[in-house]
């Protein structure tokens, strides 16, 4: 992993990118004299990644270009002695470019990337439509480096109908031509001769002139002309004008089930094993800060985000399987007209509808929108989609204050809050810091074809690597943070009064066996609280309540607010100890706990709380404003750490957390006002 | 006859030739990038629900374009062979 950030390596971050992004260069990957970089060119669906990772098999790992968010692949291998890197560049359509992907793919090339000059290129055509791939092959044909030309989709061309002449090809060319299919790997491995060659010839491959459109035409003769072909065929079902909605609307429904069915026994596995282990932490460790920590603060927090990691997986295979077959672009291509009128593109479909389960995998799957302000839009406004990690807090407060009746609306509500606001913040980016450059769509729809099974593991692999990382880092971090303010300080006054309350229970003769444990695990439970309402996290509760006061909150909603700041569903536990229920378990909420009929512990004790002078804290408003403070405020440190790694700096994430948390104030703000003006307030 | 038409005011089914793309911009590197050159057979394949983006032929593969996009080429109307 490159993501460990060295201070300053000296490739010096440019001023607009925060410092941040200036400090991912490999260390020795462009000084290094025996590496041999060859780059992979090509165009978007030509099929190069696949044909890379049948070349080398090897971990493949995300190369960073300084500076920015572009990021690309790298795999190295080691063929007869010698050390090879093979760069994936983003895909290019010339040698003009457009985005920042093609940007940096284009400085590359020319050899004024940071990330290292090109020994050889490895050119990946796609046979399907040649004399289009024939006009970047000339032009990357004058950049003066030895090529490779390699031809893939062989099998597709014929399945379109066209079937290509590859002698005659490569004799026009002047240059071999090589067959690859990079779905199956075959011809990849006859790739190994001529790109060890290549590199080793020190001058630039003289591509015979020739006319893109002639060549193109000269060597491709129809294959079974007037057949209408499987592509054509499903466009016609998958796009009809008015099934196509429709359809992806099922599409849609399937992922979201299956996402929410398939992860639940994974996840039920990551909870059962962070449960074996604070167990096995608790008997075999004497109570202390250590064993507090390593249960409370470690294990329980880290916890809390790694439970998300079978969602993650299973998404990014559903997402990876869905763009590898075509269907992505064709979504793409339904919703472009309905999401540009919120300034978004038909592109931020998808990381959008991933958000609703967790925002995460949404920020990386923005990858696949090609203009900078459309990605960035959807990036910021990705975390507004109520992910399942809000679940927890909605069943929680909706069960106790709302009667059963009202339970979907509200949380129906809860969620259409979300995406209202996403379109408004999306507009709102689009005409101000986000305004100008006309995004364009000039968008290919691949014929369609299995996914390359490889890439989709691969996918999945990386992306799951990305977010234990970030786990083990960020949220690692910040959970220790909130753990020692809650647990700190520990003073010796309040140990001794339990201690003399225990020893007056324990003595007590008339005390039953079993009343006398329980009796006991009440006072371990009250002196866990005795220590919390002193600890600094109340302190600072109590200090900030004020800020929170409009909005309703007491101290202690306020402190729950607060520890959720790392992860949001950590606001039920919290809440647990401080309105006095034992073992809340944030995972342990469903949907069905919303019409249950057994009465919830944390609920009544919500309930029935009240404050110094004996009134109530929380009613059905309060919970109101506190959902929607939840719905719209941005807990969760690994979506501002994912936000950081996909856009090269702290900037856009600092952007998110600030107006995701005032605009979620001044809606809880709203709330209560408004509810205490028609008389729903609390009394006070 | 050699009217020029703009190939975003076709429908489906209509067939055409590209003449030459309007301007010099990176929209119309684009354009030319996706094999929009003189001389090229384009058909109109369909049009997205809600006047979303059409979708064309040409070259041997399909490509999205916006309304506003399409308007940039100027064709020369074919007809359909049947």
């Amino acid at each position: 992993m490159n993501d460990v950030r060295s201070p300053d390596s000296g490739a010096g971050g440019t001023a607009d990118d925060g410092g941040a992004g200036a400090s991912t260069v490999d260390a020795g990957s462009s000084s290094d004299s025996t590496l041999t970089t060859i780059g992979l060119v090509g165009r978007a669906n030509s099929g190069k990644t696949s044909v890379v990772m049948h070349l080398t098999g090897t971990a493949r790992r995300p190369v960073n270009f300084p500076g920015s968010s572009v990021e690309c692949v790298e795999c190295r291998a080691r063929w007869e002695g010698r050390d090879l890197r093979f760069v994936d560049l983003p895909g290019i359509a010339d040698l003009a470019a457009v985005t920042r992907d093609e940007q940096e793919a284009l400085s590359f090339l020319q050899g004024e990337s940071k990330i290292g000059k090109p020994d050889a290129l490895c050119v990946v055509l796609d046979a399907s439509k040649l004399s289009v791939e024939l006009r970047l092959l000339r032009e990357v044909g004058r950049l003066g480096l030895p090529l490779v030309v390699v031809l893939n989709k062989v099998d597709v061309a014929r399945r379109e109908g066209e079937e290509v002449d590859v002698d005659a090809l490569s004799a026009r060319l002047g240059v071999p031509v090589h067959v690859t299919n990079g779905l199956r790997g075959t011809g990849v491995k006859d790739l190994r001769r001529p790109l060890l060659d290549a590199t080793q010839v020190g001058a630039g491959t003289e591509l015979e002139d020739f006319d893109p459109e002639e060549l193109g035409r000269a060597v491709t003769s129809a294959a079974a002309p007037g057949r209408r072909n499987i592509t054509d065929t499903l466009d016609g079902i998958l796009l009809h004008r008015v099934l196509g909605l429709p359809i992806l609307a099922v599409v849609l429904y399937l992922v979201f089930q299956s996402v929410y069915t398939v992860a639940e026994p994974f996840m039920g596995w990551v909870e059962a094993g962070q449960e074996a282990l604070a167990a096995a932490v608790e008997s075999g460790l004497d109570p202390g800060a250590l064993r507090a920590f390593l249960i409370d603060g470690l294990i329980n927090g880290v916890g809390s985000v790694l439970i998300f990691l079978p969602q993650i997986a299973l998404l990014i295979a559903i997402v990876t399987i869905l763009e590898a077959t075509g269907y992505m672009a064709r979504a793409a291509y339904l919703l472009d007209r309905l999401l540009g009128r919120f300034g978004l593109s038909g592109r931020s479909f998808v990381p959008l509808a991933t958000s609703f389960a967790c925002a995460i995998p949404g920020i990386l799957a923005t990858r696949i929108i090609d203009d900078e302000r459309d990605r960035l839009a959807t990036i910021l406004v990705a975390p507004l989609m109520s992910c399942s990690a809000r679940l927890p807090v909605y069943v929680v407060l909706i069960g106790a204050f709302f009667p059963a009746s009202w339970a979907g609306l509200v949380l129906f509500a809860l969620y259409a809050l979300g995406i209202v606001v996403a379109v408004l913040v999306a507009l709102f980016l689009r005409k101000t810091v986000l305004r100008g450059g006309q995004s364009m769509l000039v968008m290919e729809l691949p014929a369609y074809q299995p996914p390359a099974w490889r890439v989709v593991g691969r996918s999945v692999f990386s992306a799951c690597k990305n977010f234990i990382v970030m786990a083990g880092t960020i949220i690692f971090a910040t959970a220790i943070i909130v753990w020692a303010l809650s647990y700190y300080p520990r003073p010796a006054s309040i140990h001794e009064d339990f201690e003399a309350q225990r020893a007056t229970v324990t003595a007590d003769a008339n005390l039953d066996e079993s009343v006398r444990e329980e009796v006991l695990s009440r006072l371990e439970f009250r002196e866990h609280r005795a220590y919390f309402e002193q600890s600094y996290l109340a302190k600072i509760g109590k200090t900030i309540q004020p800020v929170f006061a409009p909005a309703g909150f007491d101290w202690r909603i306020t402190v729950g607010v607060l520890s959720a700041f790392p992860a949001r569903e950590l606001i039920v536990p919290t809440l647990g100890i401080l309105y006095s229920v034992p073992d809340v378990d944030p995972g342990g909420y469903d949907l069905t706990a919303l019409t249950g009929e057994a009465p919830d512990g944390l609920r009544d004790r919500l309930r029935n709380a009240k404050d110094a002078e004996g009134r109530p804290v929380f009613n059905a408003l309060v919970a109101l404003a506190v959902m929607v403070f939840f719905a719209l405020c941005s807990q969760c440190a690994a979506t501002l750490g994912a936000i950081r790694r996909e856009t090269g700096g702290w900037h856009w994430a600092a952007v998110t957390f600030g107006y995701m948390t005032g605009l979620a104030w001044l809606a809880a703000v709203a709330v209560y006002q408004v509810g205490s003006l028609f008389g729903y307030g609390l009394p006070g | 006859m050699t009217t020029t038409f703009d190939l975003g005011s076709l429908t489906p089914g209509d067939v055409a030739q590209v003449v030459r793309i309007d301007g010099e911009d990176l929209l119309a590197g684009r354009l030319e990038a996706a094999g929009f050159w003189p001389g090229t057979t384009v058909s109109v394949v369909r049009c997205a629900p809600l006047g979303g983006p059409i979708q064309y032929r040409l070259r041997g593969f399909r490509l999205a374009l916006r309304r506003n996009e399409a308007q940039r080429v100027l064709v020369r109307r074919v007809d359909a062979e049947s």
